[in-house]
């Protein structure tokens, strides 16, 4: 049953989420030392469609290793930031670690933590691009931190994270800043002994800058038929050549909506949508007025030792 | 350690059993642990798990709503607190008082476990009692 559960997480056909906490938003790491889990994303936005297979391991129950690979079903001309807090938005391999520097267990039930997460990423797709070919694959380096509070009664979360692209090829894509807000809720009613379905809701709020994506252009190679150094050196760039920032690229956005988490057993089914409060795009992508996300997760609980 | 004595002297020597064979094993019997920081069941699960796969436990409750782990112990096991104690840490929660029932016998004012290396203050028992006896106490 275990591995039949887990097979359906992370295949694409299994449309459900990532991890017991927000679905957009930062949290803190939770598994424990020795605990594992596998999960898919399925993360959607106005004509683009991903799926984000993501594991995550506990190697301490304050430091835990996660590597997530989205990749593309179907790509738009959105500017492309982070999809969540633990995921990106482009197709990339990304290997995250988090660090729950800061951890107090003050009552039943309740906790006060603070994580900060260091990741690395790299392409594995090049989407089709509207204005010229596409850009060449990129590397990432991501930063994060996330602070909160969690209850039996009431969550709260606030975190950012900054993606930031380095070129093989002098193409850049677009880097990212993601940041969020998290309130949650268990209503009394659902507050059951464990083991029970647990079932909580979230109200969450992100706020996001995506930067501009740049395209190399290399000049036309021409011959003039004069071969002096300094001839050669004294030719100008043709116009539209070099490190060309694309105008269709980036934005500056919040969104905001309600998300649910349910749990039982070893199994997490989370998703939600959020709602475009204010948007401001550069250029003239296609309006990208929500994003939704449903996702399963399976764990593997217990840790590793007798 | 420090402790405090609850009630509790069952008053059931059990020497000649204990003494049978038996003292290289801890003589813990049943736990309850009150946790900090379970908030789901998830959470709740983890900490079961991995609670149960310690040597001698024989089953594990959880009380989310109460924060209270509920141990019962095999006969004869090798269990000890510190590894419990150490377990819950490890899940990334708190571990903080509780109420336990063991065989041991008083040494001093100190109530050993046997077979453990493990002893409590809890006070010098009502009786000039030597030999094992099965106690119920609270410790922190």
């Amino acid at each position: 049953m275990k591995h039949v559960l887990s097979t359906l997480c992370l295949s694409a056909v299994c449309l459900w989420a990532d991890g017991h906490g927000p679905a957009f938003g930062f949290s803190t790491a939770t598994l424990g030392e020795g605990d594992a889990s596998v999960g898919t994303a399925v993360m959607w936005r106005s004509g683009v469609t991903m799926i984000g297979p993501v594991m995550s391991y506990g190697i301490t129950e304050n430091y835990q290793l996660s590597i997530s690979a989205p990749f593309h079903l179907d790509h738009g001309e959105h500017p492309v930031g982070r999809f969540t807090g633990m995921m990106p938005g482009d197709p990339e391999v990304e290997v995250l670690n988090a660090w729950r520097f800061h951890h107090h267990s003050s009552g039943v039930g309740t906790r006060n933590e603070g994580t900060l997460y260091f990741g690395g990423s790299i392409s594995t797709q090049t989407p089709p691009r509207a204005d010229g070919p596409p850009l060449h694959r990129n590397t990432g380096l991501y930063v994060g931190a996330a602070g909160g509070h969690v209850s039996r009664k009431f969550y709260a979360w606030a975190g950012a994270g900054y993606e930031r692209h380095f070129a093989w090829s002098q193409d850049h894509q677009s880097d990212a800043l993601l940041s969020s807000f998290v309130l949650g809720w268990r209503p009394a009613l659902l507050d059951q002994e464990y083991p029970k379905p647990d079932l909580r809701f979230f109200w969450e709020t992100t706020a996001e800058w995506v930067g501009k994506a740049s395209r190399f252009v290399a000049s036309p190679i021409t011959d003039t038929g004069v071969h002096s150094h300094e001839e050669v050196i004294s030719v100008p760039q043709p116009a539209g050549t070099g490190l060309i920032v694309l105008p269709n690229s980036g934005e500056e956005s919040m969104y905001s909506g309600p998300t649910v988490l349910f749990t039982y057993k070893n199994v997490a089914l989370q998703g939600g949508v959020l709602f475009a409060l204010w948007r401001d795009v550069n250029g003239v992508q296609p309006a990208d007025r929500l994003r939704a996300v449903a996702s399963c997760t399976y764990y593997f609980l217990g840790g590793r030792k007798k | 350690m420090t402790c405090r004595r609850k009630i509790g002297i069952r008053g059931v020597v059990l020497a000649l059993f204990l003494l049978a064979g038996t003292s290289a094993r801890a003589e813990y019997l049943r736990i309850e642990l009150k946790v900090f920081g379970l908030d789901c069941e998830v959470c709740a699960r983890g900490v079961s798990k991995s609670v149960g796969r310690l040597s001698g436990v024989e089953s594990v409750t959880v009380s989310l709503k109460k924060g209270i782990l509920e141990i019962v112990l095999k006969r004869g096991n090798t269990f000890t607190m510190s590894a419990l104690r150490k377990r819950i840490k490890e899940n990334g929660f708190r571990s903080m008082e509780a109420k336990i029932t063991a065989i041991g016998s008083y040494e001093g004012s100190g109530f050993h476990v046997l077979g453990s290396d493990e002893s409590y203050d809890i006070g010098k028992p009502a009786s000039s009692e030597t030999s094992a006896v099965e106690v119920t106490f609270d410790t922190h």
